[in-house]
């Protein structure tokens, strides 16, 4: 008796992990269809602004990344946080302390999507992932769900992102961005509050161009609303991904409150 | 730094020394100035966060190692350079931005071949 109970539950379990393997394995229509409607980003980006030679930097220097970074620009702020950040910009001390103290591998939304690191973008019916080099994944979900109720979200460092297609246009809607963060790393005194609601509008201009229109909203901080453009241009020798991995063969310590640069080791970690 | 040094000091770009926050602050190397090396490579090292170069420089009694800092792999692969483009051994020239703090390192600039041809071509 125990024997064929116990064959009875194998060939169920069988019989059911069979038909999950088959529903796992294929696409019904509707989602074939979905699939042929996406638009192709294949390929690798990077932002425009860091497009850079040899040294690491692009070719201007640290003067052209500061030209050129629309986040680091000055934020629309309404008259009260306008006074708190023009403080922090006096306060030199807290600034190059900051400076001198910070080695930078990752970045919150939105100086992600504007900084060095290449991405790739994949496009899937339920979701697109924007998936960068340095291991950083922002998940945007477009099955039409709503961002999580208010007990089940917290601030982070990409936030909680949704999104839906309009043709071509990948609409981005953000919320829940960590108010400590920086726009970038380097611009300390700019801040934004956790009321931040952004939107973003990524599409492809050209062949080799893509675009993000993003819009801050935030009434707790700015005036009005903050807007900028930012490119991304395909790497053409760029076949396929490589990791970025800050701790691999770190030769910049901070000593004394400062950057140095260490000799080499023997053998760096492979 | 040793005299013998074969070094040539040129006036670079003025620029200001503002963090670059690739990785970490670039105020660490003079921009306003610029260095040539003339040695030998001792090993490429081709690395996250960057690559470095080590060079062998000919100097009295001993050569000098200088430490060369570039981009990161990815950075370097989209613009043609592979982890053996250069290897130990081989006579290049650099040039660089050098450290402020004196010590034998820069931030890569560019390389050439000791016939004078660049390493990668831009």
């Amino acid at each position: 008796m125990k024997k064929s109970v116990l064959t009875l539950w194998l060939l169920t379990t069988v019989s059911l992990l069979c038909a999950t393997c088959i529903q796992a394995a294929t696409n019904d229509a509707a989602r074939v269809r979905a699939f042929a409607r996406e638009p192709n980003w294949t390929g690798i980006w990077q932002s425009s602004v860091w497009l850079s030679d040899a040294s690491g930097r692009p070719p201007g220097g640290t003067a052209q990344v500061r030209a050129t970074e629309q986040l680091w620009r000055d934020p629309p702020y309404n008259d009260e946080w306008e006074a708190t950040y023009r403080a922090a910009l006096r306060d030199t001390v807290t600034i190059a302390a900051k400076d001198a103290g910070v080695t930078v591998c990752l970045r919150s939304f939105p100086g992600l999507m504007e900084g060095p690191r290449a991405f790739q973008v994949a496009i899937l019916p339920e979701e697109t992932l924007i998936v960068f080099e340095s291991g950083q994944v922002r998940h945007v979900y477009t099955d039409g769900r709503a961002h999580p109720s208010e007990d089940d979200l917290w601030p982070t460092d990409l936030g909680d992102s949704i999104g839906h297609w309009e043709g071509d246009t990948l609409v981005i809607d953000t919320i829940e961005r960590k108010s400590s963060e920086p726009m970038v790393p380097g611009a300390w005194a700019s801040l934004l509050s956790e009321q931040a609601h952004f939107t973003e509008r990524l599409r492809m201009v050209d062949r080799d161009t893509l675009e993000d229109r993003i819009t801050i909203v935030d009434p707790v901080a700015l005036a009005r609303p903050w807007k900028m453009a930012v490119q991304f241009k395909r790497r053409p020798h760029m076949q396929r991904m490589l990791p970025y991995d800050c701790t691999e063969n770190e030769r910049n310590p901070v000593v004394d409150g400062k950057v140095t640069i260490a000799p080499p080791r023997e053998k760096p970690k492979q | 730094m040793d005299k013998k040094l074969s070094m040539i000091a040129i006036a670079g770009a003025l620029l200001m020394a503002l963090p670059a926050w690739a990785h970490h602050s670039a105020a660490i190397f003079d921009d306003q100035k610029s260095t040539m090396l003339s040695g030998t490579v001792k090993s490429f090292q081709w690395t996250n966060p960057h690559c470095w170069i080590q060079v062998l420089v000919p100097g009295e009694p001993d050569a000098v190692e200088w430490s060369v800092e570039m981009g990161s792999p990815s950075q370097l692969y989209n613009i043609g350079w592979k982890p053996k483009t250069i290897r130990p051994g081989d006579k290049i020239i650099l040039q660089i931005h050098p450290s402020r703090d004196g010590k034998n390192a820069g931030l890569f600039i560019s390389a050439t071949s000791a016939d004078g041809k660049p390493v990668v071509m831009p």
